[in-house]
């Protein structure tokens, strides 16, 4: 009985990714007691991240995955169903680190936190399933708004929350209105609604196509944070609340980044669209490392300077999907997940703590020892160090921009990592070799129930880094799928 | 004991050593036994594997696979068993000194320091016996990441920013330099693995060839290589122990040691490709050399003389390694020795005199030999194998070198080896002679009793060491043939 049920799930796997985390955020709105929400934002969340992942190994084993086909038309390809189990792996371990908030900012809008945190979770995993270019939009669009919701949650109380929710809905909004020309003058060159026609149809106007889908990637670098195109960033997770940049930051950028590699996956590999759609990532890699890497050095909010660097990351990512090639797409998803380890690692440390600014970092490796590993191992995978799983996915990526004669990359990767060695220095240098201040100390509260999640990123960082065998096997099988060159 | 698991404790004794110091960082008795007698295993299990060598016993420890056809590994070829061997016997002698040093300082974190002075010695060591140049890369960065906190060791702005100096120019230049270095080496070999003769034999054209060494001799600044050598002067913020380590047992000498593994395993016969490169870097690290010897003669602060005087020994090391030559390696290997063991001695003695008599200044040392004198009798006997005078270790490394120089045609380098020996007498031999010749000053000590036996030994038989390479020179030529020995394919 319950195998037989376990054989359902898998075979609705991309269904129940999707509508899991919508029906627990509806059931959380009824529930509205927080303790009970967040056990079943807990499970809305994980049981759709196991199911993502089964999905992954099959298809990573088999090139296949027997699905039952439904009235929601899904499509399963392999740049979309990693990122998807990666997009759920985040919001997951956002959810239930969020938990540990519970008992001392309880509140009115403690449920929504979860419930928003799960239309965001079910809406990216949409976006990675869709079928359609349209299913593609709505569902962007539901996570967007759920993503800007959950910012501006705390607008009554604090307009810090407010302006960042305001700048989110207006460079958003913009986004939004590109996406739709984009996704629109993909179709009409098209001719067809699917997102793998644009595999297999004769293109009647490739120039329009290539506009259209470069537009729709500008579209979602915008809401992904990417540099320069990331107006929001600073505002929105300079001062939003640990729990809400958890899962706002690192969710929520990790899930409009991989809609823009499952869209750059089907246009790069494209023979007639896929030069100018290269140009257009590779450039927008670029200048999202450099720009991002800047501003991280700059930045004196710990939680901007992480969406700083994640774009500097999503830079290096953007740069292996332009290459459209398999190793390319395999090194853009090693990346993904670097930046989804990197990030919670680096923020949930730092509310673990109650920390926000390189200030209150002072001696925290005294004060919160196991966090202060954390950020330590975040900092690390930042600066590309190695036995990292962010100097795994660099290495990668240079290997595969110098097989592809791209080696203006392979600097653009360095000033990554360089720039990683001084933030990233400065987060130790505090951590470790500064003084606590009385007053920092007194108000220090550890929050450790956020810690379990935070150490599970951290360890994911190192411990992929020392033995990346089996990542690396499933990145490469499911990015030879994408490509057309998989089982 | 099978020459793996000797390898296996080598790596491990001084990482045991680090954790056990800080467990047991209360009694300081017990702290200074575990810390002292770790150290002295580390130079057993090294001169167990230097015998393992020598019965022709290989091994090879592997700790991860980070990448395809990439171990994290080690094994003992005889460069790295010998240069396993002389850090660690040096890290013993040092043991003992850090351990009084931090008593009679009342050192305020003396756990934390004899740690970290154990981490830098086993990250050296993993250096040396690095079996790829990931390995070496890896064994680097936490080389330098374990050095960082000596230098930050006081927690004052001023060492906390030198601190950051040091860290920003060491990993800048690995990350920015070396590690392009390598992922183009691997592009071009698909492989990382050392091997004597080359692996880029025959693999690169002379373009690629001489932006490679380039590369790679930059990257890594360890080496003190103008212009990444900020951090030489930053480590002086360190404390004595930490200072010591830095310049004498562990960065500098992994620096020399990263040189010339590459120029020996990875370029070999392919450094003829990189004539244009190795010549122009020659020049680069010659004229350091004589510069660096120079402005050590300008500071008056005995940290900073000696940091500087180091850094020209370094750039012998340099030198050597790109000679190329059967001759220029050798004495590249014994350069490394010389250094260490001198460096060792001159700044264990500083520390010493600075302990017991406050003094860091060059001007207050006349006299100090005559109230301290087997202190100033090791730092006179080290000065003079800086300065290369036979028949201390420094003079056969330069004679190798002026020799290799010589024989491969550019006497101009040989002549700018000789010009950096004459500035390092200019130096160092007016100081010993002052402390030794001088009238003793009245106030000499702070400390009523002076310098304790575990100061004033370690400095002793450290500098007694520079003695060894009368004895063992030909041996060690034999035992490290096979690195300039090409392997059959």
């Amino acid at each position: 009985m319950d195998s037989g049920l376990l054989e359902i799930a898998r075979a609705h796997a991309p269904f129940l990714v999707v509508i899991a985390p919508i029906v627990g955020a509806a059931a959380i709105i009824a529930v509205r007691h927080a303790g009970v929400c967040w056990l079943i934002a807990c499970l809305s969340a994980l049981a759709p991240t196991a199911l993502a992942f089964d999905l992954v190994w099959r298809l990573a084993e088999s090139g296949v995955a027997p699905l039952a086909q439904l009235a929601i038309a899904t499509r399963v390809d392999g740049v979309g169903a990693a990122a998807a189990a990666v997009v759920s792996l985040a919001s997951a371990l956002a959810i239930f680190a969020a938990g540990a908030l519970l008992g001392e900012r309880r509140g009115p809008e403690t449920h929504l936190v979860f419930a928003l945190g799960l239309c965001m979770q079910g809406g990216w995993c949409g976006a990675l399933y869709a079928r359609d270019w349209s299913a593609l939009f709505v569902a962007a669009e539901g996570a967007w708004l759920a993503c800007v919701a959950l910012i501006g949650l705390r607008s009554e109380k604090d307009r810090a929350a407010l302006n960042g929710a305001m700048r989110m809905l207006i460079s958003g909004g913009a986004a939004s209105a590109f996406l739709l020309c984009g996704l629109a003058f993909l179709m009409r060159a098209l001719g067809d609604a699917r997102i793998e026609a644009l595999a297999g149809v004769r293109l009647a106007a490739p120039a329009m196509a290539a506009a259209g889908a470069s537009l729709a990637l500008l579209a979602l670098a915008a809401k992904a944070g990417v540099a320069p195109l990331h107006a929001w960033v600073g505002a929105a997770l300079g001062r939003a609340q640990g729990n809400v940049a958890l899962i706002a930051g690192v969710a929520g950028l990790a899930g409009a980044l991989a809609v823009m590699m499952r869209v750059g996956a089907y246009a790069s590999v494209d023979a007639r669209i896929g030069p100018a759609v290269s140009t257009v990532l590779a450039l927008l890699g670029a200048a999202s490392a450099v720009i991002g890497s800047v501003q991280a050095i700059g930045a004196t909010n710990v939680q901007r300077m992480a969406g700083y660097a994640s774009g500097a990351q999503a830079g290096c990512l953007l740069l292996g999907v332009a290459l459209g090639s398999p190793a390319g797409f395999a090194s853009a998803l090693v990346q993904l997940l670097a930046i989804m380890a990197g990030g919670a690692a680096l923020v949930g440390a730092m509310a673990a703590g109650g920390a926000k600014t390189l200030a209150d970092l002072d001696g925290y490796g005294r004060r919160a020892p196991l966090a202060s590993a954390a950020i330590t191992a975040a900092a690390l995978s930042f600066m590309g160090a190695p036995l990292t799983i962010g100097f795994l996915g660099r290495w990668r990526l240079v290997e595969a921009s110098v097989g592809a004669g791209w080696w203006w990359a392979a600097g653009v990767v360095i000033v990554v990592s360089l720039a990683g060695v001084f933030y990233g220095g400065r987060l130790i240098e505090r951590i470790y070799f500064k003084r606590v201040s009385a007053v920092q100390s007194s108000e220090f509260t550890a929050r450790n129930a956020l810690l379990a999640p935070v150490l599970v990123a951290a360890i994911a960082a190192i411990a992929i880094g020392v033995a990346p065998g089996e990542l690396l096997r499933l990145a490469a099988g499911v990015a030879a799928i994408a490509t057309g060159v998989g089982p | 004991m099978s020459a793996q698991a000797v390898l296996l404790c080598l790596l491990l004794a001084p990482l045991l050593q680090a954790a056990l110091v800080l467990v047991f960082s209360r009694p300081p008795g017990l702290r200074d036994l575990i810390h002292i007698v770790l150290s002295l295993a580390g130079f057993v299990f090294a001169l167990l594997l230097v015998g393992a060598v020598l019965r022709g016993e290989t091994a090879r420890i592997v700790f991860a696979q980070p990448l395809p056809n990439v171990q994290l590994a080690f094994t003992p070829e005889p460069l790295g068993a010998f240069i396993a061997v002389a850090l660690t016997g040096l890290n013993t002698l040092h043991a003992v000194h850090a351990a009084g040093l931090a008593r009679a300082s009342a050192e305020s974190a003396p756990a934390r320091l004899l740690a970290f002075l154990g981490l830098c010695t086993a990250f050296a060591v993993a250096v040396a016996l690095s079996a790829n140049l990931l390995s070496l890369f890896v064994s680097y960065q936490a080389l330098i990441l374990a050095a960082f906190p000596l230098v930050a060791h006081r927690g004052d702005e001023e060492s906390r920013t030198a601190a950051n100096t040091f860290l920003a120019t060491l990993l800048a230049a690995s990350m920015g330099l070396f590690l392009p270095a390598m992922i183009w080496t691997y592009a071009l070999t698909g492989a990382l693995d050392f091997r004597a003769g080359g692996m880029l034999a025959g693999r690169v054209d002379q373009l690629t060839a001489n932006i490679l060494l380039v590369l790679f001799v930059l990257g890594m600044a360890a080496s003190a290589m103008p212009p990444f050598h900020r951090w030489l002067t930053a480590s002086t913020r360190a404390p004595f122990p930490g200072l010591v380590a830095i310049l004498a047992l562990s960065v500098l000498p992994a620096g020399g040691v990263g040189i010339l593994k590459i120029v020996a395993f990875v370029f070999g016969a392919a450094m003829q490709d990189a004539a244009i490169a190795s010549t122009a870097l020659i020049v680069l690290a010659g004229a350091g050399m004589c510069v660096a010897a120079l402005i050590a003669l300008s500071k008056q602060d005995i940290r900073e003389r000696l940091a500087y005087s180091c850094m020209a020994q370094s750039l012998a090391v340099v030198m050597g390694a790109l000679l190329a030559l059967p001759a220029g390696l050798f004495a590249a290997a014994l350069q490394i020795l010389a250094l260490s063991c001198a460096g060792a001695t001159l700044l264990m003695a500083a520390g010493t005199t600075a302990i017991i008599t406050l003094r860091t200044r060059i001007a207050d040392y006349a006299g100090l030999g005559r109230v301290m004198p087997w202190t100033f009798a090791g730092f006179a006997i080290a000065s003079a194998s800086m300065v290369g005078m036979p028949p201390f270790a420094g003079a056969w490394a330069k004679l190798w070198l002026i020799t290799a120089a010589a024989g491969s045609g550019l006497v101009w380098a040989a002549a700018l080896a000789a010009a950096a020996a004459i500035l390092t007498f200019a130096h160092l031999a007016p100081v010993a002679a002052d402390a030794l010749a001088s009238r003793a000053p009245t106030d000499a000590f702070k400390r009523p009793d002076g310098a304790s036996i575990l100061l004033a030994a370690p400095v002793i038989l450290s500098a007694l060491a520079t003695l060894s390479l009368l004895v063992l020179a030909d041996p060690l030529a034999n035992f490290l043939a096979p690195i300039w020995t090409p392997q059959s394919p």
